[in-house]
């Protein structure tokens, strides 16, 4: 089944200039990202999830820039957005975000109906007047489960817990009428079981609204969950991109074997978690061969000099590595990771 | 709400009362020639005759206690040495409008030019204007204000053809003074202001209303500036009364018949029913702009709620 393309990102790079020094923070990224598809992106922190995405909306830092490469939504380029203007009819109104900490994403001076009407009165201009537009506003934070909106219309963002509050960013999300939403580690913060609540209720809006949900995590437990595709970033590349199933349950590139060896509940009683050794490379210098070489113990000769292509595995499914490559030995992954299926979190 | 205040006034109330005993105590410590005009051609009888005129060989708790009834009644006694025999309050009444008056201008000038500068500064972050507004509010703090105090008589009143002396009736007399006490504030809302916004700035909150396609000068405006004024409003009453008691060189240099220096001359002077008054009447501005700063505040943030949770944040 051929499905649309909403956003499709075209050898993207990204630069940060530090103190002098010039940190290329995503290295020609390609992407195409599907209408009304889930599409989780996971990696370690400071591999550039959150900066990829936040190119999306032009909301890098002041030193950050687009070095090279497109950013096609329906055909426009946003790569070329420069000016405040520019980004104008993209934020919100086309792709919106919910931000990792709910303790602080929101304005604490402020009550959370004000700052979901700011929104409405922005991205939907067609309701007009005060009253019109509080029934909006309550009317969102019932969809986000949020009990008596009356009441909670006038409260500020201190009398929620963080689960609610995250709620709330979700209803400001959606009063915004976004095509794509972005959400960048939005369970990180909650415990356990409101992160199960909030991805319960993504789900349901995406349905509801008709979304396409770019999922940034680290938590492969979220992603089982919530993705149709997943994309694994290291070192500001995606190194493998496939299917949530072809991704958990036949991983090709190293790095996905190790990260998945990882999940905590892999560990056997009495037995240290498996860690991968060493920290990712430093973006400062160039990067020769495949990035995730000097950490990996069955890395291969090549793995150090060249960089690998994409090799495909299936129509959905393809990954950056040389194991793939018909010349290369037979490397299997490692055994703890061979038996996902049986995994409680990810049935 | 109102149960609240009315325990922070109360407790204003007490503070007042106990710097009262403090300072009254205190000055009765003091050399009593500060009750004598004429002390050196006194003989002894006459100085304890006098002495007991006034009450001050009483205990010391019917001396406070007299001095609370008489309080009440608006008599703080009268001044000994500053201006003989003239009723305190008859000296301070003709010298305080004139300070809170110059006072009021210079803090609504500094707050109409000091707030534009730290908003702008943070607005142009790094820019050009950012750089000139700290070499502005460097230059006021580094250099002595009496430097630039007196370039600005010397040159001002040139410019605006004006004698060097101040003349309560014409209105062209007010804006030297007045400028003069506002560029020390000016320098420092704009200083707290910036950096204030900043810090904001950087927070989360402005990332999500930006994420919402909120403009970057409606962010500015509805979101950074009200939030880090919050922090500002706090001091504001007590820059006041700074303001007030700290025109001393203002004033001297363009010889305004105000409150600057008054304490200092008194304290000198030994004159000490004077002393007391002016030490209270300063404390009551300290605790009355505590108590407004703290007021405003709750105002502004619902997060600092009222009641038994009072100033948590």
């Amino acid at each position: 089944m051929k499905q649309e393309v909403i956003l499709a990102v075209k050898d993207l790079n990204v630069k940060f200039s530090l103190r002098g020094q010039v940190l290329h923070a995503i290295r020609n990224v390609s992407l195409d990202i599907y209408k009304g598809e889930s599409l989780a992106i996971v990696g370690e922190s400071g591999s550039g999830k959150s900066v990829f995405t936040k190119t999306f909306m032009g909301l890098l830092d002041g030193n950050g820039f687009i070095d090279s490469g497109e950013i096609l939504y329906y055909g426009k380029d946003l790569a070329k957005n420069r000016s405040e203007k520019d980004w104008k009819n993209i934020r919100g109104k086309e792709i919106a975000m919910v931000m990792q900490d709910p303790m602080t994403s929101l304005n604490p001076l402020k009550t959370i109906g004000a700052q979901i009407a700011e929104a409405i009165r922005m991205h939907q201009p067609e309701i007009k007047g005060k009253e019109a537009i509080k029934k909006q506003v309550c009317a969102y934070l019932e969809d986000v489960g949020i009990q008596d909106p009356e009441r909670r219309y006038k409260q500020y963002p201190h009398e929620f817990s963080g689960g609610m509050r995250q709620r709330v960013v979700i209803a400001i999300a959606l009063a915004c009428k976004p095509k794509i939403l972005i959400c960048d580690e939005p369970t990180t913060a909650l415990d356990v079981t409101i992160q199960a609540q909030i991805l319960g209720l993504l789900k349901e809006l995406k349905q509801k609204y008709d979304l396409t949900i770019v999922f940034i995590t680290h938590d492969l437990g979220v992603v089982a969950n919530i993705a149709d595709r997943v994309a694994v970033m290291y070192a500001g590349d995606i190194i493998e991109l496939g299917t949530c199933r072809e991704i958990f349950f036949d991983p090709k590139h190293p790095y996905t074997w190790a990260l998945l060896s990882s999940l905590p509940q892999l560990g056997e009683k009495g037995e240290n978690l498996f860690t991968i050794k060493g920290t990712p490379p430093s973006l400062f210098k160039a990067i020769q061969g495949d990035a995730f070489a000097p950490r990996n113990p069955r890395a291969l000769k090549i793995d150090f000099i060249e960089e690998p292509p994409y090799f495909k595995v299936t129509e959905t499914h393809k990954a950056k590595t040389w194991l793939l490559d018909p010349r290369a030995p037979k490397v299997e992954p490692p055994e703890a990771i061979r038996n996902l299926k049986n995994l409680e979190v990810l049935k | 709400m109102a149960k609240y205040l009315l325990k922070r006034i109360g407790r204003s109330l007490f503070t007042l009362v106990l710097i009262i005993c403090i300072v009254f105590i205190l000055m009765r410590q003091m050399p009593i020639e500060g009750y004598f005009q004429n002390f050196d051609k006194l003989t002894d009888a006459q100085i304890q005759a006098e002495l007991k005129n006034q009450g001050l060989l009483d205990p010391m708790p019917l001396q406070i206690l007299h001095f609370f009834r008489d309080m009440l009644h608006g008599d703080f006694g009268v001044s000994h040495s500053y201006r003989t025999n003239v009723p305190v309050t008859d000296i301070l009444r003709d010298k305080l409008p004139v300070s809170i008056r110059l006072g009021c201008m210079s803090i609504l000038v500094s707050l109409f030019l000091g707030i534009p500068l730290g908003t702008l500064m943070a607005r142009y972050k790094g820019k050009f204007f950012d750089k000139f507004g700290t070499l502005f509010i460097v230059f006021i703090q580094a250099v002595p204000a009496a430097v630039y105090y007196l370039f600005i008589q010397m040159y001002g009143t040139t410019l605006l053809g004006i004698p060097l002396l101040f003349d309560p009736n014409s209105w062209k007399s007010w804006i030297l003074p007045v400028l003069s006490m506002s560029l020390g504030n000016i320098a420092y809302y704009g200083m707290w202001l910036r950096r204030y916004m900043v810090d904001e700035s950087n927070k989360d909150y402005v990332c999500l209303a930006k994420a919402k396609g909120v403009s970057g000068n409606a962010v500015m405006f509805r979101h950074i500036f009200r939030n880090a004024f919050v922090p500002m409003v706090q001091y504001l009453p007590s820059s006041f009364l700074n303001t007030v008691i700290g025109s001393i060189y203002v004033e001297s240099l363009y010889s305004i018949p105000g409150m600057g220096g008054l304490l200092v001359t008194v304290i000198k002077d030994n004159d000490n029913n004077m002393v007391q008054a002016i030490v209270l009447l300063y404390a009551t501005v300290g605790v009355i702009g505590l108590l407004l700063g703290d007021i405003l505040m709750t105002i502004l943030d619902p997060r600092i709620s009222f009641g038994n949770k009072e100033g948590r944040r």
